[in-house]
């Protein structure tokens, strides 16, 4: 059996697609390509939110940088994904880096860092600074303060901030199958470039349901981990920005 | 109460300053001396198909005509459903291209004569003409490093190579379900990867990512990067010349006139000139339209 795509026929429907076992299964199929998508998404927002979170807490935590920190944060937000990746494509093959995974993942990361980084920051620098006075009072270390007082108070605008990096990066990760990789994407590019809508549609919708589940497991994540207090808190915090 | 912004007065000279200002834009090239509809002209949206496009669009427009060359965009099947629908009157094409789109079923054949007269009818019905081919050709090229010990495509057969060409290629008989055809080639590829067209592929074969692209015979970047074109041996790839096709009505407008011009240039550029503008525009940069106005000047086609 050879290695490659079945061509998809032109005039198939969407939904005959969809539902068509044969879409799903294989080295090709829908479930593999999930996997790869999921996979490489969850190890960008893994590292996101292992240098992020604590970086920008500290940061909050010891009032450093304020100035430079909102800057570097809104610039960061002005970089074009695709762009990136595709510039670090022909220098990552040069360099014998092969395609994946450092071209897509490095854009990916450029686009979680910011919202992660500004929510923990703002959130920390939020916790009313009585909490906080309070708890030195009762005699709590500073390392006690940032993660029984402020941290705690702050977790439900960094979840959010968190949610918000994790759609945006499950629904850019398509752009992988367009520079030498697959994923979930690489219907709607096989589509586009085979003159297929069904496949592009399909494809689409994958990638729009894929990252509308995202948004919803962490809306529940937030629900089930938070107490209602801070919940609350939050909720107070959201409305007045 | 509230007081209007815009009095009438004020709204009126407004209108009236747009009016003129679009009248004098509208203005702008009726110069033309050969009377007749204007030709609607637009090249597919890669480098080599946008200079044809401008050599073509500039020689007419230096003929008298009225010719708009419209903005790239698009590949074959936007070009010829342009076609369609009335948005343009003259596209360039590659025949064997238009094999594939027009009469995906019929035979391949690298003789251009027989493939143009499967498309010729193909065109008529959708009221178009195709005017003689040039002996220009881009044709598809399957690509190797320059240490490979293939030479032709049959040599692929069982080297496990990894293969790598655009989404559309897998889908064609004469691309790779041809090469992997048993009745055809029957190469057996170790894997296969998806990559956009253009000088990725190159860098792809560069750096060992892939083994074999699919790539056209006219990329510059195959001899600037010591690469190798395997010969087709079973003759799978179809003739690629290049050929204008016009919209019957358009042409008959102008009357065989149009015909000869056309013809009289596409005889006169060779496949050695699609390397060179490739080479222009692709490695030293230059835009398409200076490259096409140099080129006609110095066969004496433009005054």
């Amino acid at each position: 059996m050879v290695v490659g795509q079945a061509a998809v026929p032109r005039d198939i429907g969407i939904l005959e697609w969809l539902f068509d076992s044969q879409s799903w299964t294989g080295a090709n199929g829908i479930v593999a390509s999930l996997t790869d998508t999921v996979i490489l998404c969850t190890i960008v927002m893994a590292v996101a939110i292992v240098t992020m979170v604590p970086l920008a807490a500290w940061l909050a935590h010891t009032r450093r940088g304020e100035v430079s920190v909102s800057w570097m944060v809104t610039l960061s937000r002005a970089i074009p994904t695709f762009a990136v990746a595709g510039l670090l494509v022909p220098i990552s093959l040069r360099n014998g880096w092969g395609f994946e995974p450092w071209p897509i993942f490095i854009a990916l990361l450029l686009l979680a860092l910011p919202p992660i980084f500004l929510n923990t920051y703002t959130a920390i620098k939020q916790v009313d600074p009585g909490a906080v006075d309070a708890a030195r009072a009762m005699g709590y270390s500073p390392a006690n303060v940032l993660f029984r007082v402020e941290l705690a108070l702050a977790a439900s605008v960094i979840l959010a901030g968190v949610r918000v990096a994790a759609v945006t990066v499950v629904a850019t990760e398509p752009i992988r199958a367009f520079l030498g990789g697959d994923g979930l994407g690489r219907y709607v590019r096989d589509g586009l470039g085979q003159n297929n809508d069904s496949l592009v549609i399909a494809g689409a919708a994958l990638v729009a349901g894929l990252a509308g589940l995202t948004a919803l497991s962490f809306r529940t994540i937030e629900r089930v981990a938070l107490p209602e207090g801070v919940r609350r808190v939050a909720r107070t915090a959201t409305r007045q920005e | 109460m509230n007081r209007p912004v815009l009095t009438m007065k004020k709204l009126i000279a407004l209108l009236l300053a747009f009016a003129f200002v679009f009248a004098a834009c509208g203005d702008g090239d009726g110069d033309a001396a050969v009377d007749g509809p204007t030709i609607r002209l637009r090249g597919q949206d890669f480098s080599e198909a946008v200079t044809i496009a401008e050599v073509y669009g500039q020689y007419l427009q230096a003929k008298g005509y009225d010719v708009e060359i419209l903005t790239p965009a698009g590949f074959r099947t936007e070009a010829i459903d342009g076609l369609r629908n009335g948005e343009l009157d003259l596209i360039v094409d590659y025949i064997g291209g238009s094999l594939t789109a027009l009469a995906p079923d019929a035979a391949s054949s690298s003789n251009p004569d027989e493939v143009v007269s499967v498309i010729g009818p193909a065109y008529e019905e959708i009221g178009a003409t195709l005017l003689d081919y040039s002996p220009a050709v881009d044709g598809d090229a399957l690509v190797v490093r320059g240490d490979s010990t293939a030479s032709t495509i049959s040599d692929l057969a069982d080297l496990g190579y990894v293969f790598g060409s655009s989404a559309q290629c897998f889908e064609r008989p004469q691309c790779f379900l041809g090469y992997t055809d048993p009745a055809i080639y029957g190469i057996t590829f170790s894997d296969t990867v998806t990559i956009d067209f253009g000088p990725l592929l190159g860098e792809a074969l560069a750096a060992g990512e892939v083994d074999a692209v699919v790539w056209n015979t006219t990329a510059p970047q195959i001899g600037e990067q010591g690469f190798k074109v395997l010969e087709d041996d079973q003759g799978l790839h179809p003739a690629q010349n290049i050929a204008p096709i016009i919209m019957t009505a358009v042409l008959d407008e102008y009357g065989d006139q149009l015909r000869d011009d056309l013809n009289e240039l596409s005889a006169l550029i060779t496949t050695a000139d699609l390397l060179a503008w490739n080479t222009e525009t692709d490695i030293a940069k230059r835009e398409s339209d200076d490259v096409a106005a140099e080129w006609l000047e110095t066969k004496g086609l433009t005054s």
